[in-house]
């Protein structure tokens, strides 16, 4: 079984964002790279760095504190550069979708209209006091705090922007500081009453961005847990119409979550902002990982790790590689479990998050690419079953080459479409039958024999297909299987330790042939999926060959699992599978690793036209 | 007390006490959080004279969330469907704010009728209609207001529209359609309810009619 090194939160440091973005990082990057080889039961094994084998990629598992840190250092990145809080510089981030080289040419260009776009400063600069690292002009100076009296809410915000400059302005029926408006302080004298939910009793605690549209602190709670959790916004702006400011993180937290110390009002509530609070980080996670291209997240349900492969990042990557890649964790739900807990455990409850990063069709599409996979299944899921019912139902028009139904009536058949006549029976144009209507006796008249030809022809391709398709769903079935054949190997594995002396490290060569003939089966699956697509040419044959050689070895080892146990030839089925299991495992490499060589020389050759290949040069089919 | 509902019922109050804006919120049941909203046609537009009236409903999270609404009253117009009324317009959805009242919103309906928006449609069919021929739509919208909203009917001074009869329901200009392009077909034996619905999706109107050819009309109807 391939074992991951185990990952921490440490891993983030391991890691340093320009290799992130730019993909440089190479042999010293951690790969799995001991899939097949290492032996069972080995399950804190780390992996040796060192290049992978070429059916393999490199690729990395990153906790969602993992993915923070990179956040933290592109956010850091710009802070440094334009001279403007973490706050900002992450909503700037978040708006040109975390492409650092955009931000900076833009904002250079422009830094105003980059940072009203962003909505971290308001339109007309004359509104607001706040200080912004473009506006340095006087006017603009922040008013001293000490003229204030700050509410509860104010001082909070100013403990927490306090490392920065920005500061939001509140306004408080209680709090009767000066401001720098004459409009602000008499409407500060009268008593407030929140637009939203016409609250106006005295002491309402009011918060407000620095465009200074206040509303007070519940309504705010309500609506960025609305907008968090029932929108899953991560961009949350101001609440009066029309405002486009956005809400820097440390707003958001400082509505969220209650200063350390302060007395607990409403558990539930707070449990629930709590909540959302989290869920807002997550958002922030999945935007960024959403928006580099060398991350994606884990597929598995409530799995947060994500995964780094810069080697699959582009399009025409997917042409070379088949970028299958596992998070590490395993099982289902929220007890992803370690290695270590569930080594010992076969079946699906324990199975890696195994998934392709570069489509989501499956887990494991190798040796294909992700292109033709995605072709092959269209295919199969437009085709097969209708494949089969026209193959035996229907013929097709010796002219148009419509297919046709014949559900009653005379041989006498007039084509819907081009009009052509001919009989049902021989296929040749009725116009020949003359006299002898409705008793065809003409089998082996020339033209009939022609048609028939024409039909034969337009029906190989049919066949071809089901031909491929046929082993393919075999496969896929046995894969289904899988699950039942692991109990039933566990059973065999008990008995073994009874009716035997071996123990149970020893009758381990089960499970690993089990996992062994289900790994390749998924391989030879696929291979079908492949040569369909393939150009006819030595290429091909090749090709086939190795998928013939392993799907004999797969046979004949299932065979051997199969067999029933008894205890004087334990040893030799011992001795069997085990060398057979080997053998399968070599043959399976030699598939993987020739057909990925095959994609990274440009070796194989397609009959239609795969996404990101040139056109197929010969057409065989 | 629940900070909706007060809410609400303010919202309520204020547009009681508003004698200006002719704007009405009934409640529909005995919750507050169904209501009935209705306002006049908006002055020199095809919807002038009648009485729309909209269907509101409250969500749990009002005002977090945008209030539901869609028109009771049948409108013919691009931005709302035909045939269930629902409404296409930013505010009742994503560019919606918590500051907003039922009041305002309303209000935005309104407006929204003076201001047609056939770039992003509810209704195809209509906005296909309205692309095509204003003065038809206009003609369509006139008559679906008198019919449905109680509006005054098509003025005198326009011959075009004298196909409708004040007092019957004439499909044909139901559909927006011209009574010989209708008689056209109908009398090549199919059903006149048939033909409207064919020429109504067909676009059958202005312009169009020179574009589309009988050929087409008539395969339209075999299907």
């Amino acid at each position: 079984m391939s074992s991951d090194y185990e990952f921490s939160d440490d891993d983030g440091d391991y890691f340093d964002d320009e290799e992130m973005i730019d993909g440089t990082q190479d042999s010293e990057a951690q790969s799995e790279d001991d899939m097949d080889m290492d032996a069972f039961g080995d399950d804190f094994k780390v992996t040796p760095k060192g290049k992978c084998k070429s059916y393999e990629i490199e690729y990395e598992s990153l906790s969602q504190s993992a993915v923070e840190r990179l956040m933290q250092k592109d956010v850091d990145h710009i802070c440094g550069i334009f001279g403007v809080d973490s706050g900002i510089a992450s909503l700037l981030l978040r708006h040109m979708k975390w492409n650092k080289e955009r931000l900076i040419e833009k904002y250079m260009d422009n830094p105003t209209a980059m940072l009203v776009a962003a909505g971290v400063t308001m339109p007309e600069p004359v509104v607001t006091s706040t200080p912004t690292p473009i506006r340095t002009h006087s006017s603009h100076t922040t008013p001293t705090n000490t003229s204030r009296r700050p509410t509860r809410a104010t001082s909070k915000l100013m403990a927490l922007a306090s490392g920065s400059k920005s500061k939001s302005p509140t306004s408080s029926p209680t709090s009767s500081f000066t401001t720098p408006k004459a409009v602000k302080t008499a409407k500060s004298e009268e008593v407030f009453v929140c637009p939203i939910c016409f609250d106006d009793s005295p002491g309402l605690q009011t918060l407000a961005l620095d465009c200074e549209h206040a509303f007070c602190s519940t309504c705010w709670t309500s609506y960025v847990g609305s907008k968090v959790r029932d929108e899953a916004e991560h961009c949350i702006r101001c609440m009066a119409e029309g405002c486009a400011l956005a809400c820097p993180d440390s707003f958001i937290r400082s509505i969220l979550v209650p200063e350390p110390g302060a007395p607990i009002t409403d558990a539930a509530q707070e449990e629930e902002n709590a909540k959302t609070w989290a869920r807002f980080q997550e958002l922030l996670v999945r935007h960024f990982v959403g928006c580099n291209t060398s991350l994606k997240f884990c597929p598995y349900p409530s799995c947060t790790n994500t995964v780094s492969c810069p080697a699959a990042a582009s399009k025409i990557s997917l042409t070379t590689v088949v970028p299958t890649v596992s998070c590490g964790a395993r099982g289902i739900g929220g007890q992803a479990m370690t290695q270590s807990q569930q080594g010992s455990q076969l079946g699906i409850g324990g199975k890696e998050h195994k998934f392709c990063f570069g489509c989501p069709i499956e887990s494991d599409h190798r040796p294909v690419v992700c292109g033709a996979a995605k072709l092959w299944l269209k295919k199969c899921r437009d085709d097969s079953e209708t494949a089969n019912w026209i193959k035996s139902n229907t013929k097709e028009c010796s002219q148009c080459q419509s297919t046709i139904e014949k559900n009653g009536g005379c041989n006498h058949m007039t084509c819907k479409k081009c009009k052509h006549e001919f009989c049902w029976v021989c296929m040749g144009p009725w116009s020949e039958h003359g006299t002898a209507w409705y008793s065809c006796n003409r089998y082996d008249e020339q033209t009939g024999v022609e048609a028939r030809d024409a039909q034969s022809k337009s029906r190989a391709s049919l066949e071809r297909y089901l031909h491929y398709y046929n082993r393919w769903a075999n496969h896929e079935q046995s894969a289904k299987l899988a699950l039942d054949l692991y109990a039933k190997t566990e059973k065999k594995m008990e008995d073994m330790q009874i009716t035997s002396a071996l123990t149970w490290i020893e009758v381990q060569f089960m499970k690993k042939a089990v996992e062994e003939v289900d790994k390749c089966r998924m391989t030879l699956k696929w291979t079908y999926a492949m040569a369909y697509y393939l150009a006819k040419g030595n290429q091909k044959d090749l090709f086939e060959d190795n998928q013939r050689d392993l799907e004999r070895a797969v046979e004949d080892l299932s065979e051997l699992l199969e067999s029933p146990i008894e205890a004087e030839n334990i040893p030799t089925l011992r001795q069997k599978v085990t060398d057979k299991t080997v053998y399968v495992q070599k043959r399976n490499e030699i598939v993987l690793e020739d057909t990925a060589n095959g994609f990274v020389e440009g070796r194989w050759r397609w009959n239609v036209t795969v996404d990101g290949f040139d056109d197929p040069t010969e057409v065989a089919i | 007390m629940d900070a909706r509902l007060r809410r609400v019922n303010k919202e309520i109050a204020d547009c009681k006490n508003d004698k200006t804006s002719n704007i009405k919120i009934e409640l529909i049941d005995n919750s507050p959080f169904h209501l009935k909203g209705s306002f006049p046609g908006p002055e020199g537009t095809p919807y002038e004279g009648g009485h729309f009236e909209v269907d509101i409903v409250i969500p749990e999270s009002y005002p977090f969330q945008p209030v539901k609404m869609k028109f009771i009253t049948k409108v013919y117009h691009p931005n709302v469907s035909s045939a269930s009324g629902a409404i296409c317009l930013d505010i009742l959805k994503d560019a919606w704010s918590p500051v907003l009242t039922l009041k305002s919103t309303l209000i935005s309906l309104q407006s929204l009728l003076c201001s047609p928006e056939p770039n992003d449609p509810q209704d195809a069919e209509v906005a296909k209609h309205y692309t095509t021929s204003k003065s038809s739509f206009e003609d369509t919208a006139v008559y679906w207001t008198q019919i449905y909203a109680g509006g005054p009917g098509p003025k005198e001074k326009k011959g075009k529209s004298s196909s409708a009869k004040p007092d019957e329901r004439d499909e044909v200009a139901i559909a927006g359609l011209e009574e010989a392009h209708v008689n056209q077909f109908a009398s090549l034996g199919f059903p006149r309810s048939k033909v409207i619905d064919v020429l109504r999706r067909l676009n059958y109107r202005g312009a169009n009619v020179a574009k589309i050819t009988e050929d087409r009309v008539v395969e339209e109807l075999l299907k």
